[in-house]
Protein backbone atom coordinates (compact mmCIF):
# COMPACT_ATOMS: atom_id res chain seq x y z
CA UNK A 1 0.00 0.00 0.00
CA UNK A 2 1.54 3.37 -0.63
CA UNK A 3 2.11 5.32 1.84
CA UNK A 4 0.54 8.56 1.19
CA UNK A 5 0.61 10.05 4.38
CA UNK A 6 3.94 9.77 5.00
CA UNK A 7 4.70 10.48 1.66
CA UNK A 8 2.52 14.03 2.13
CA UNK A 9 3.77 14.64 5.10
CA UNK A 10 7.21 14.96 3.99
CA UNK A 11 6.66 16.37 0.99
CA UNK A 12 6.88 19.70 2.79
CA UNK A 13 9.53 19.49 4.82
CA UNK A 14 9.45 23.26 6.34
CA UNK A 15 5.82 22.49 7.83
CA UNK A 16 6.64 18.69 8.92
CA UNK A 17 9.59 20.26 10.94
CA UNK A 18 7.88 22.99 12.16
CA UNK A 19 4.98 20.31 13.59
CA UNK A 20 7.64 17.84 15.15
CA UNK A 21 9.66 20.67 16.31
CA UNK A 22 5.92 21.64 18.48
CA UNK A 23 5.75 18.21 19.96
CA UNK A 24 8.85 17.84 20.97
CA UNK A 25 8.94 21.06 22.19
CA UNK A 26 5.59 19.99 24.28
CA UNK A 27 7.22 16.54 25.27
CA UNK A 28 10.30 18.10 26.39
CA UNK A 29 8.44 20.49 28.28
CA UNK A 30 6.18 18.10 29.91
CA UNK A 31 9.60 15.70 30.40
CA UNK A 32 11.06 18.09 32.23
CA UNK A 33 8.91 19.73 34.56
CA UNK A 34 7.50 16.36 35.67
CA UNK A 35 10.97 15.26 36.07
CA UNK A 36 12.11 17.84 38.18
CA UNK A 37 9.16 17.62 40.02
CA UNK A 38 9.74 14.30 40.67
CA UNK A 39 13.39 14.82 41.61
CA UNK A 40 12.08 17.51 44.35
CA UNK A 41 9.68 15.17 45.28
CA UNK A 42 12.06 12.37 45.64
CA UNK A 43 14.09 14.43 47.75
CA UNK A 44 10.90 15.37 50.32
CA UNK A 45 11.10 11.39 51.16
CA UNK A 46 14.31 10.30 50.19
CA UNK A 47 15.35 9.31 53.83
CA UNK A 48 12.22 7.25 54.39
CA UNK A 49 12.68 5.58 50.89
CA UNK A 50 16.37 4.40 51.78
CA UNK A 51 15.96 3.63 55.10
CA UNK A 52 15.66 0.21 56.69
CA UNK A 53 12.34 0.73 58.43
CA UNK A 54 9.31 -0.50 57.47
CA UNK A 55 6.90 1.73 59.71
CA UNK A 56 7.63 4.97 61.21
CA UNK A 57 5.88 6.53 64.21
CA UNK A 58 5.43 10.41 64.33
CA UNK A 59 3.92 12.72 67.05
CA UNK A 60 0.10 13.30 66.18
CA UNK A 61 -0.36 14.81 62.73
CA UNK A 62 3.28 15.19 61.67
CA UNK A 63 2.62 16.47 58.10
CA UNK A 64 5.96 15.37 56.92
CA UNK A 65 8.86 14.04 57.64
CA UNK A 66 11.21 16.98 57.86
CA UNK A 67 8.64 18.82 60.18
CA UNK A 68 9.06 16.80 63.44
CA UNK A 69 7.92 17.28 66.43
CA UNK A 70 9.75 16.19 69.64
CA UNK A 71 7.56 13.40 71.71
CA UNK A 72 9.58 11.37 74.86
CA UNK A 73 11.93 8.80 73.52
CA UNK A 74 10.45 6.13 76.38
CA UNK A 75 7.56 5.01 73.87
CA UNK A 76 9.55 3.04 71.62
CA UNK A 77 10.22 0.76 74.68
CA UNK A 78 6.13 0.02 74.08
CA UNK A 79 6.79 -0.62 70.62
CA UNK A 80 10.30 -3.26 70.64
CA UNK A 81 7.39 -5.19 72.66
CA UNK A 82 5.30 -5.68 69.81
CA UNK A 83 4.61 -9.17 68.01
CA UNK A 84 6.24 -9.07 64.57
CA UNK A 85 8.84 -6.46 65.48
CA UNK A 86 12.05 -7.03 65.09
CA UNK A 87 13.53 -3.51 66.19
CA UNK A 88 13.14 -0.27 67.02
CA UNK A 89 14.97 3.24 67.18
CA UNK A 90 14.68 6.63 68.30
CA UNK A 91 15.39 8.99 65.28
CA UNK A 92 15.74 12.86 65.84
CA UNK A 93 15.31 15.31 62.98
CA UNK A 94 16.01 18.69 63.50
CA UNK A 95 16.07 21.97 61.65
CA UNK A 96 19.09 23.56 63.80
CA UNK A 97 21.91 25.87 62.20
CA UNK A 98 25.74 26.23 61.21
CA UNK A 99 28.68 28.45 61.67
CA UNK A 100 30.28 29.03 58.64
CA UNK A 101 33.98 30.25 58.67
CA UNK A 102 32.70 33.00 56.91
CA UNK A 103 30.90 34.33 60.30
CA UNK A 104 27.57 33.77 58.64
CA UNK A 105 25.21 30.72 59.05
CA UNK A 106 22.73 28.77 57.30
CA UNK A 107 20.06 26.04 57.92
CA UNK A 108 20.98 22.77 58.08
CA UNK A 109 18.67 19.28 58.55
CA UNK A 110 20.06 16.64 61.29
CA UNK A 111 19.61 13.18 61.62
CA UNK A 112 20.45 11.63 65.17
CA UNK A 113 20.52 7.87 65.43
CA UNK A 114 22.41 5.64 67.67
CA UNK A 115 23.34 3.31 65.23
CA UNK A 116 23.26 4.23 62.00
CA UNK A 117 24.75 1.67 59.57
CA UNK A 118 22.10 -0.29 61.19
CA UNK A 119 19.13 1.83 59.72
CA UNK A 120 21.11 2.09 56.17
CA UNK A 121 21.46 5.66 56.89
CA UNK A 122 22.59 7.65 55.78
CA UNK A 123 22.71 5.43 52.06
CA UNK A 124 25.69 7.32 49.98
CA UNK A 125 28.78 7.50 52.06
CA UNK A 126 31.41 9.34 49.99
CA UNK A 127 34.23 9.45 52.29
CA UNK A 128 34.45 8.31 56.39
CA UNK A 129 32.59 5.63 58.09
CA UNK A 130 28.92 6.30 59.64
CA UNK A 131 29.67 3.95 62.53
CA UNK A 132 32.46 6.30 63.91
CA UNK A 133 29.74 9.23 64.15
CA UNK A 134 28.72 7.58 67.61
CA UNK A 135 32.22 7.90 68.85
CA UNK A 136 32.58 11.99 69.61
CA UNK A 137 31.56 15.02 68.54
CA UNK A 138 31.89 14.25 64.99
CA UNK A 139 29.17 15.10 61.96
CA UNK A 140 29.11 13.91 58.29
CA UNK A 141 27.85 16.57 55.95
CA UNK A 142 26.04 16.17 52.44
CA UNK A 143 28.76 16.67 49.43
CA UNK A 144 25.81 19.03 48.23
CA UNK A 145 26.20 21.10 51.19
CA UNK A 146 29.65 22.40 49.60
CA UNK A 147 26.85 24.67 47.48
CA UNK A 148 25.76 26.83 50.59
CA UNK A 149 28.28 26.20 53.46
CA UNK A 150 31.37 26.43 51.13
CA UNK A 151 34.57 23.87 50.98
CA UNK A 152 35.19 21.55 53.56
CA UNK A 153 36.78 18.42 54.06
CA UNK A 154 37.26 15.35 56.82
CA UNK A 155 39.05 16.56 59.75
CA UNK A 156 37.75 20.13 59.32
CA UNK A 157 35.55 21.62 62.65
CA UNK A 158 32.39 23.34 62.34
CA UNK A 159 30.35 24.99 65.33
CA UNK A 160 26.16 23.64 65.26
CA UNK A 161 25.00 25.60 68.42
CA UNK A 162 27.89 26.44 70.60
CA UNK A 163 28.88 22.77 69.35
CA UNK A 164 32.55 22.37 68.06
CA UNK A 165 31.84 19.25 65.89
CA UNK A 166 34.52 17.35 63.53
CA UNK A 167 33.59 16.61 59.90
CA UNK A 168 34.26 12.84 59.70
CA UNK A 169 33.31 12.19 56.46
CA UNK A 170 30.45 13.42 53.58
CA UNK A 171 27.60 11.62 52.11
CA UNK A 172 26.10 12.24 49.13
CA UNK A 173 21.94 12.76 48.09
CA UNK A 174 21.07 13.88 51.32
CA UNK A 175 19.56 16.35 50.70
CA UNK A 176 15.75 17.84 51.96
CA UNK A 177 13.31 19.13 49.55
CA UNK A 178 13.76 22.82 50.57
CA UNK A 179 17.08 21.82 49.20
CA UNK A 180 19.00 22.18 52.70
CA UNK A 181 21.54 19.93 53.37
CA UNK A 182 21.32 16.78 55.65
CA UNK A 183 23.99 15.91 58.47
CA UNK A 184 24.57 12.87 60.43
CA UNK A 185 24.92 13.39 63.99
CA UNK A 186 25.06 10.75 67.11
CA UNK A 187 21.70 10.82 68.64
CA UNK A 188 22.45 11.70 72.02
CA UNK A 189 24.73 14.52 70.47
CA UNK A 190 22.30 15.71 68.72
CA UNK A 191 19.69 15.57 71.83
CA UNK A 192 22.70 17.73 73.51
CA UNK A 193 22.48 20.38 70.47
CA UNK A 194 19.15 21.14 71.16
CA UNK A 195 18.44 20.45 74.90
CA UNK A 196 15.72 22.18 76.17
CA UNK A 197 13.95 20.99 72.90
CA UNK A 198 15.34 17.70 72.83
CA UNK A 199 16.14 16.73 76.36
CA UNK A 200 14.80 13.10 76.50
CA UNK A 201 12.78 13.28 73.23
CA UNK A 202 12.90 11.84 69.73
CA UNK A 203 10.73 13.13 66.78
CA UNK A 204 10.28 9.46 65.52
CA UNK A 205 10.83 6.11 66.34
CA UNK A 206 11.65 3.46 63.46
CA UNK A 207 10.83 -0.22 63.41
CA UNK A 208 11.96 -3.09 61.45
CA UNK A 209 9.38 -5.66 61.37
CA UNK A 210 10.31 -9.19 61.73
CA UNK A 211 10.57 -11.40 57.98
CA UNK A 212 7.12 -12.78 57.02
CA UNK A 213 5.65 -10.46 60.04
CA UNK A 214 2.04 -8.92 59.00
CA UNK A 215 3.18 -5.02 58.31
CA UNK A 216 -0.55 -3.99 58.74
CA UNK A 217 -1.12 -6.05 61.97
CA UNK A 218 2.37 -4.91 63.98
CA UNK A 219 0.93 -1.05 62.38
CA UNK A 220 -2.50 -1.59 63.77
CA UNK A 221 -0.88 -2.92 67.52
CA UNK A 222 1.45 -0.48 67.98
CA UNK A 223 -1.28 2.27 67.34
CA UNK A 224 -3.05 0.65 69.90
CA UNK A 225 -0.34 0.59 72.19
CA UNK A 226 0.44 4.11 71.04
CA UNK A 227 -2.75 6.11 70.27
CA UNK A 228 -1.90 9.91 70.83
CA UNK A 229 1.29 8.95 67.88
CA UNK A 230 0.12 8.69 64.50
CA UNK A 231 1.72 5.19 62.86
CA UNK A 232 2.61 4.99 59.46
CA UNK A 233 3.97 2.28 57.20
CA UNK A 234 6.68 2.88 54.89
CA UNK A 235 5.06 3.51 52.11
CA UNK A 236 1.98 5.39 53.09
CA UNK A 237 4.16 7.68 54.87
CA UNK A 238 6.34 8.63 52.42
CA UNK A 239 2.83 9.40 50.02
CA UNK A 240 2.18 11.41 52.90
CA UNK A 241 5.39 13.97 52.69
CA UNK A 242 5.11 13.80 49.02
CA UNK A 243 1.00 14.77 49.24
CA UNK A 244 1.75 17.84 51.95
CA UNK A 245 4.70 19.58 49.45
CA UNK A 246 2.02 18.97 46.44
CA UNK A 247 -0.60 20.02 48.06
CA UNK A 248 0.09 22.93 50.37
CA UNK A 249 2.58 24.59 48.37
CA UNK A 250 1.41 24.92 45.18
CA UNK A 251 4.11 23.27 43.73
CA UNK A 252 1.56 20.24 42.21
CA UNK A 253 -0.72 22.98 40.85
CA UNK A 254 2.70 24.97 39.34
CA UNK A 255 3.63 21.52 37.54
CA UNK A 256 -0.46 20.95 36.21
CA UNK A 257 -0.69 24.27 35.31
CA UNK A 258 2.77 23.83 33.22
CA UNK A 259 1.83 20.27 31.89
CA UNK A 260 -1.55 21.20 30.99
CA UNK A 261 0.52 24.50 28.86
CA UNK A 262 2.69 21.95 27.51
CA UNK A 263 -0.26 19.03 26.11
CA UNK A 264 -1.91 23.09 25.02
CA UNK A 265 1.35 24.23 22.71
CA UNK A 266 1.47 20.65 21.49
CA UNK A 267 -2.12 19.88 20.31
CA UNK A 268 -2.51 23.29 18.93
CA UNK A 269 0.57 23.58 16.65
CA UNK A 270 -0.21 19.84 15.47
CA UNK A 271 -3.59 20.58 15.32
CA UNK A 272 -3.05 23.75 13.05
CA UNK A 273 -0.32 22.50 10.79
CA UNK A 274 -2.37 19.63 10.04
CA UNK A 275 -5.60 21.90 9.72
CA UNK A 276 -3.61 23.98 7.37
CA UNK A 277 -2.14 20.52 5.71
CA UNK A 278 -5.63 19.66 4.72
CA UNK A 279 -6.59 22.95 3.32
CA UNK A 280 -3.66 22.65 1.37
CA UNK A 281 -4.12 19.48 -0.21
CA UNK A 282 -7.96 19.82 0.12
CA UNK A 283 -8.40 19.03 -3.65
CA UNK A 284 -6.18 16.10 -3.32
CA UNK A 285 -8.22 14.13 -0.46
CA UNK A 286 -11.46 15.42 -3.43
CA UNK A 287 -9.55 13.61 -5.72
CA UNK A 288 -9.01 10.79 -3.15
CA UNK A 289 -12.99 10.42 -3.01
CA UNK A 290 -13.77 11.10 -6.38
CA UNK A 291 -11.39 7.54 -7.75
CA UNK A 292 -13.27 5.56 -4.96
CA UNK A 293 -12.00 6.51 -1.41
CA UNK A 294 -14.29 6.72 1.19
CA UNK A 295 -13.99 9.74 3.96
CA UNK A 296 -12.56 7.11 6.35
CA UNK A 297 -9.56 6.50 3.91
CA UNK A 298 -9.17 10.18 4.12
CA UNK A 299 -9.03 10.24 8.01
CA UNK A 300 -6.49 7.43 8.01
CA UNK A 301 -4.13 9.55 6.29
CA UNK A 302 -4.70 11.97 9.10
CA UNK A 303 -4.22 10.35 12.04
CA UNK A 304 -1.15 8.59 10.31
CA UNK A 305 0.20 11.76 9.67
CA UNK A 306 -0.54 12.91 13.36
CA UNK A 307 1.14 9.67 14.51
CA UNK A 308 4.10 9.86 12.64
CA UNK A 309 4.40 14.00 14.03
CA UNK A 310 3.66 12.15 17.43
CA UNK A 311 6.53 9.44 17.02
CA UNK A 312 9.14 12.07 15.82
CA UNK A 313 8.04 14.78 18.06
CA UNK A 314 8.40 12.46 21.31
CA UNK A 315 12.00 11.00 20.37
CA UNK A 316 13.05 14.36 19.44
CA UNK A 317 11.27 15.02 22.84
CA UNK A 318 12.47 12.77 24.86
CA UNK A 319 15.98 13.13 23.77
CA UNK A 320 16.44 16.68 24.35
CA UNK A 321 14.95 15.78 27.85
CA UNK A 322 17.64 13.05 28.58
CA UNK A 323 20.32 16.07 27.84
CA UNK A 324 18.86 18.13 30.01
CA UNK A 325 19.74 15.54 32.80
CA UNK A 326 23.67 16.10 33.29
CA UNK A 327 22.90 20.23 32.40
CA UNK A 328 20.17 19.90 35.65
CA UNK A 329 22.51 17.69 37.65
CA UNK A 330 25.42 20.85 37.29
CA UNK A 331 22.97 22.78 39.15
CA UNK A 332 22.02 20.24 41.92
CA UNK A 333 18.50 19.74 40.58
CA UNK A 334 17.96 16.08 40.04
CA UNK A 335 15.86 15.35 37.15
CA UNK A 336 14.18 11.93 37.40
CA UNK A 337 13.04 10.25 34.04
CA UNK A 338 12.11 6.04 34.18
CA UNK A 339 11.08 4.29 31.38
CA UNK A 340 7.30 3.82 32.55
CA UNK A 341 7.28 7.94 32.79
CA UNK A 342 8.15 8.28 28.99
CA UNK A 343 5.76 5.21 28.32
CA UNK A 344 2.86 7.23 29.96
CA UNK A 345 4.25 10.91 28.04
CA UNK A 346 4.53 8.70 24.45
CA UNK A 347 0.69 7.12 24.76
CA UNK A 348 -0.35 10.86 25.59
CA UNK A 349 1.44 11.99 22.70
CA UNK A 350 -0.04 9.99 20.40
CA UNK A 351 -3.30 10.34 21.87
CA UNK A 352 -3.06 14.10 22.01
CA UNK A 353 -1.72 14.51 18.56
CA UNK A 354 -4.59 11.92 17.57
CA UNK A 355 -7.21 14.57 18.87
CA UNK A 356 -5.60 17.60 17.51
CA UNK A 357 -6.14 15.70 13.68
CA UNK A 358 -9.23 15.11 15.20
CA UNK A 359 -10.34 18.65 14.75
CA UNK A 360 -9.49 18.00 10.82
CA UNK A 361 -11.84 15.24 10.36
CA UNK A 362 -14.84 17.34 10.70
CA UNK A 363 -13.67 19.41 7.14
CA UNK A 364 -13.09 16.42 5.63
CA UNK A 365 -16.78 15.13 6.62
CA UNK A 366 -18.05 18.26 4.43
CA UNK A 367 -15.46 17.56 1.78
CA UNK A 368 -17.39 17.28 -1.53
CA UNK A 369 -15.54 15.35 -4.09
CA UNK A 370 -17.24 17.76 -7.21
CA UNK A 371 -14.57 20.02 -6.10
CA UNK A 372 -12.14 18.21 -8.49
CA UNK A 373 -14.25 19.65 -11.69
CA UNK A 374 -13.18 22.76 -9.84
CA UNK A 375 -10.46 25.24 -11.60
CA UNK B 1 -25.10 -3.56 -23.38
CA UNK B 2 -25.63 -0.36 -22.27
CA UNK B 3 -23.27 1.18 -19.08
CA UNK B 4 -24.69 3.93 -18.72
CA UNK B 5 -28.27 3.99 -18.34
CA UNK B 6 -29.84 7.41 -17.07
CA UNK B 7 -33.76 8.90 -17.73
CA UNK B 8 -35.32 11.82 -16.86
CA UNK B 9 -32.43 12.73 -14.46
CA UNK B 10 -32.95 15.89 -12.87
CA UNK B 11 -31.06 17.81 -10.09
CA UNK B 12 -32.03 20.93 -8.39
CA UNK B 13 -29.18 22.59 -5.96
CA UNK B 14 -30.52 24.46 -3.16
CA UNK B 15 -28.78 27.30 -1.17
CA UNK B 16 -31.73 29.15 1.16
CA UNK B 17 -34.48 30.34 -0.32
CA UNK B 18 -33.11 29.74 -4.12
CA UNK B 19 -33.51 26.76 -6.18
CA UNK B 20 -32.14 26.69 -9.44
CA UNK B 21 -32.64 23.42 -11.46
CA UNK B 22 -29.39 22.62 -13.41
CA UNK B 23 -30.87 19.46 -15.30
CA UNK B 24 -34.46 19.17 -16.58
CA UNK B 25 -35.16 15.68 -17.39
CA UNK B 26 -31.37 14.04 -19.02
CA UNK B 27 -32.23 10.74 -20.59
CA UNK B 28 -28.76 9.11 -21.83
CA UNK B 29 -27.81 5.35 -23.49
CA UNK B 30 -23.97 5.07 -23.81
CA UNK B 31 -23.04 1.37 -24.98
CA UNK B 32 -19.95 -0.29 -24.07
CA UNK B 33 -17.08 0.53 -25.65
CA UNK B 34 -18.61 3.81 -27.33
CA UNK B 35 -16.83 6.99 -27.09
CA UNK B 36 -18.80 10.08 -26.97
CA UNK B 37 -18.14 13.60 -26.54
CA UNK B 38 -20.68 16.32 -24.02
CA UNK B 39 -20.43 19.73 -25.10
CA UNK B 40 -22.42 22.80 -23.84
CA UNK B 41 -21.95 26.17 -23.04
CA UNK B 42 -20.68 27.01 -19.58
CA UNK B 43 -23.24 26.63 -16.71
CA UNK B 44 -25.13 23.87 -19.52
CA UNK B 45 -25.09 21.11 -16.99
CA UNK B 46 -22.28 19.38 -18.32
CA UNK B 47 -20.05 18.73 -15.28
CA UNK B 48 -23.63 18.58 -13.26
CA UNK B 49 -24.60 15.33 -15.40
CA UNK B 50 -20.51 14.12 -15.61
CA UNK B 51 -20.95 14.11 -11.56
CA UNK B 52 -23.96 12.05 -11.39
CA UNK B 53 -22.69 9.78 -14.22
CA UNK B 54 -19.21 9.61 -11.82
CA UNK B 55 -21.33 8.68 -8.59
CA UNK B 56 -19.94 12.31 -7.12
CA UNK B 57 -23.28 13.85 -7.03
CA UNK B 58 -26.80 11.90 -7.05
CA UNK B 59 -30.41 13.10 -8.88
CA UNK B 60 -32.68 14.80 -7.18
CA UNK B 61 -35.15 12.70 -9.70
CA UNK B 62 -34.93 10.16 -12.55
CA UNK B 63 -33.23 6.30 -12.13
CA UNK B 64 -29.30 6.64 -13.40
CA UNK B 65 -27.59 2.87 -13.75
CA UNK B 66 -23.72 2.67 -14.03
CA UNK B 67 -22.51 -0.52 -15.24
CA UNK B 68 -25.50 -2.94 -13.94
CA UNK B 69 -25.26 -1.14 -10.37
CA UNK B 70 -28.33 1.49 -9.47
CA UNK B 71 -27.58 4.72 -8.30
CA UNK B 72 -29.23 5.66 -5.32
CA UNK B 73 -29.50 8.78 -2.80
CA UNK B 74 -27.73 6.09 -0.47
CA UNK B 75 -24.33 7.95 -0.80
CA UNK B 76 -22.75 5.17 1.23
CA UNK B 77 -22.99 2.94 -1.87
CA UNK B 78 -21.25 5.94 -4.25
CA UNK B 79 -17.49 5.37 -3.26
CA UNK B 80 -17.84 1.31 -4.08
CA UNK B 81 -19.43 2.15 -7.67
CA UNK B 82 -16.49 4.78 -8.24
CA UNK B 83 -13.85 2.34 -7.35
CA UNK B 84 -15.63 -0.79 -9.43
CA UNK B 85 -16.28 0.75 -11.96
CA UNK B 86 -15.28 4.32 -12.86
CA UNK B 87 -12.10 6.14 -14.38
CA UNK B 88 -12.30 9.73 -13.84
CA UNK B 89 -9.39 12.16 -15.53
CA UNK B 90 -9.55 15.74 -15.08
CA UNK B 91 -8.71 19.09 -16.52
CA UNK B 92 -6.59 20.17 -13.70
CA UNK B 93 -4.99 16.57 -13.84
CA UNK B 94 -5.36 16.27 -9.75
CA UNK B 95 -2.01 13.76 -9.28
CA UNK B 96 -1.22 13.64 -6.21
CA UNK B 97 1.93 16.31 -6.10
CA UNK B 98 3.76 14.14 -3.53
CA UNK B 99 3.42 10.97 -4.93
CA UNK B 100 5.64 9.51 -8.39
CA UNK B 101 3.87 9.28 -11.41
CA UNK B 102 4.24 5.73 -10.49
CA UNK B 103 2.68 6.09 -7.32
CA UNK B 104 0.16 7.62 -8.37
CA UNK B 105 -1.23 5.21 -10.45
CA UNK B 106 -0.69 2.74 -7.47
CA UNK B 107 -2.33 4.48 -5.07
CA UNK B 108 -5.70 4.52 -6.92
CA UNK B 109 -5.22 0.49 -7.54
CA UNK B 110 -4.59 0.00 -3.78
CA UNK B 111 -8.10 2.08 -3.04
CA UNK B 112 -9.55 -0.41 -5.63
CA UNK B 113 -8.44 -3.50 -3.75
CA UNK B 114 -4.71 -4.34 -5.75
CA UNK B 115 -2.13 -4.09 -3.68
CA UNK B 116 1.92 -4.79 -3.53
CA UNK B 117 3.40 -6.29 -6.08
CA UNK B 118 0.58 -6.93 -8.47
CA UNK B 119 -0.21 -3.00 -8.25
CA UNK B 120 3.43 -2.11 -9.00
CA UNK B 121 3.24 -4.42 -12.33
CA UNK B 122 0.52 -3.20 -12.95
CA UNK B 123 1.59 0.21 -12.86
CA UNK B 124 4.34 -0.34 -14.57
CA UNK B 125 2.20 -1.30 -17.74
CA UNK B 126 -0.30 1.53 -17.46
CA UNK B 127 2.64 4.29 -17.35
CA UNK B 128 4.44 1.96 -20.90
CA UNK B 129 1.10 2.20 -22.20
CA UNK B 130 0.72 5.93 -22.19
CA UNK B 131 4.08 5.84 -22.88
CA UNK B 132 5.95 7.20 -20.31
CA UNK B 133 7.71 4.04 -18.56
CA UNK B 134 11.10 6.51 -18.68
CA UNK B 135 8.92 8.85 -16.16
CA UNK B 136 7.39 6.57 -13.98
CA UNK B 137 9.54 8.00 -10.89
CA UNK B 138 9.37 11.52 -11.46
CA UNK B 139 7.01 13.52 -9.23
CA UNK B 140 4.35 15.71 -11.49
CA UNK B 141 5.90 19.15 -10.98
CA UNK B 142 9.23 17.52 -12.96
CA UNK B 143 6.35 16.43 -15.75
CA UNK B 144 4.90 18.29 -18.24
CA UNK B 145 1.27 19.21 -18.91
CA UNK B 146 1.07 16.60 -21.32
CA UNK B 147 3.06 14.14 -19.52
CA UNK B 148 0.70 14.33 -16.42
CA UNK B 149 -2.49 14.20 -18.40
CA UNK B 150 -1.02 10.67 -19.64
CA UNK B 151 -0.11 10.13 -15.89
CA UNK B 152 -3.67 11.01 -15.09
CA UNK B 153 -5.02 9.03 -18.01
CA UNK B 154 -3.35 5.66 -16.95
CA UNK B 155 -4.65 6.13 -13.33
CA UNK B 156 -8.23 6.62 -14.56
CA UNK B 157 -7.59 3.02 -16.79
CA UNK B 158 -6.29 1.41 -13.88
CA UNK B 159 -8.52 -1.35 -12.14
CA UNK B 160 -9.86 -1.87 -15.42
CA UNK B 161 -13.15 0.66 -14.67
CA UNK B 162 -15.15 0.08 -17.73
CA UNK B 163 -16.05 3.71 -17.74
CA UNK B 164 -13.56 6.78 -18.76
CA UNK B 165 -15.25 10.22 -17.50
CA UNK B 166 -13.02 12.88 -19.17
CA UNK B 167 -13.67 16.66 -18.17
CA UNK B 168 -11.67 19.34 -20.37
CA UNK B 169 -9.43 16.74 -21.16
CA UNK B 170 -7.13 18.69 -23.31
CA UNK B 171 -8.01 22.49 -21.89
CA UNK B 172 -4.43 22.46 -19.89
CA UNK B 173 -2.13 21.42 -22.85
CA UNK B 174 -1.08 22.76 -26.08
CA UNK B 175 -2.65 22.05 -29.36
CA UNK B 176 0.16 19.38 -30.35
CA UNK B 177 -0.28 17.50 -27.59
CA UNK B 178 -4.00 17.48 -26.82
CA UNK B 179 -4.32 15.67 -29.96
CA UNK B 180 -1.76 13.00 -29.02
CA UNK B 181 -3.65 12.77 -25.65
CA UNK B 182 -6.97 12.06 -27.74
CA UNK B 183 -5.58 9.78 -29.68
CA UNK B 184 -3.60 7.70 -27.29
CA UNK B 185 -7.14 7.95 -25.64
CA UNK B 186 -9.49 6.58 -28.37
CA UNK B 187 -6.33 3.72 -28.78
CA UNK B 188 -6.16 2.91 -25.22
CA UNK B 189 -10.25 2.86 -24.82
CA UNK B 190 -10.87 0.77 -28.27
CA UNK B 191 -8.18 -1.60 -27.23
CA UNK B 192 -9.70 -2.37 -23.99
CA UNK B 193 -13.68 -2.00 -24.74
CA UNK B 194 -13.75 1.14 -22.28
CA UNK B 195 -16.47 3.63 -22.45
CA UNK B 196 -15.14 6.90 -22.84
CA UNK B 197 -17.12 9.87 -22.08
CA UNK B 198 -15.73 13.44 -22.66
CA UNK B 199 -16.88 16.65 -21.51
CA UNK B 200 -15.49 19.49 -23.65
CA UNK B 201 -15.04 22.84 -25.47
CA UNK B 202 -12.49 21.65 -27.61
CA UNK B 203 -13.66 20.94 -31.25
CA UNK B 204 -11.07 18.62 -31.89
CA UNK B 205 -12.61 15.89 -29.54
CA UNK B 206 -15.06 15.33 -32.25
CA UNK B 207 -12.55 13.51 -34.45
CA UNK B 208 -12.71 10.33 -32.00
CA UNK B 209 -15.61 10.47 -30.62
CA UNK B 210 -18.20 8.19 -31.70
CA UNK B 211 -20.92 10.85 -31.20
CA UNK B 212 -21.35 13.91 -29.64
CA UNK B 213 -23.90 14.83 -27.26
CA UNK B 214 -24.95 18.45 -26.76
CA UNK B 215 -26.05 20.18 -23.66
CA UNK B 216 -27.81 23.19 -23.09
CA UNK B 217 -30.46 24.91 -20.60
CA UNK B 218 -29.86 21.31 -18.90
CA UNK B 219 -31.30 19.26 -21.63
CA UNK B 220 -29.56 17.01 -23.77
CA UNK B 221 -29.94 16.86 -27.74
CA UNK B 222 -27.90 14.44 -30.35
CA UNK B 223 -25.48 16.24 -32.57
CA UNK B 224 -25.85 14.22 -36.00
Amino acid sequence: MIDIARKILLHDKLRFLITVSGVAFAVTLVCVQVGLFAGLLSSATVTIEKSDADIWITSKNTANVDFSVPFSESFVQRVRSVPGVERADNLIVWFSRINLPTGATEGILLYGLENFTRWKLPWKIEDGDAENLRRGNFIMLDASARKRYGTFATGDFREISGHRLKIIGSTQEAKSFTTTPMAFIDYRLLQQIDPIALGDKTTYVLVKLLPGADAEAARAEIQRRLPYHDVHLKNHWAQLSKSYWVTSTGIGLNMGITVFLGCLVGVVVVAQTLYTSVMDHFKEFATVKAIGGSNGDIYRIIAKQAVIAAVCGFILGAGMSLLMQPIMASVDLALILKPEFFGIVFVGTVALCLVASAISFRKIATLDPALVFRS
Amino acid sequence: MNIIEASNVVKTFTEGRESVQVLRGVSLNVERGEIVALEGPSGSGKTTLLSILGCILTPSEGEVIIDGQRVTRDESVLPGIRRRSIGFVFQQFNLFGALTAQENIEYALNLKGTRGRDARVESDQLLEAVGLGERKRFLPRDLSGGQKQRVAIARALAGNAPLLLADEPTANIDTATATQILELFRRLAKEQNRTLLIVTHDPKVRAITDRVLHIADGLIKETP
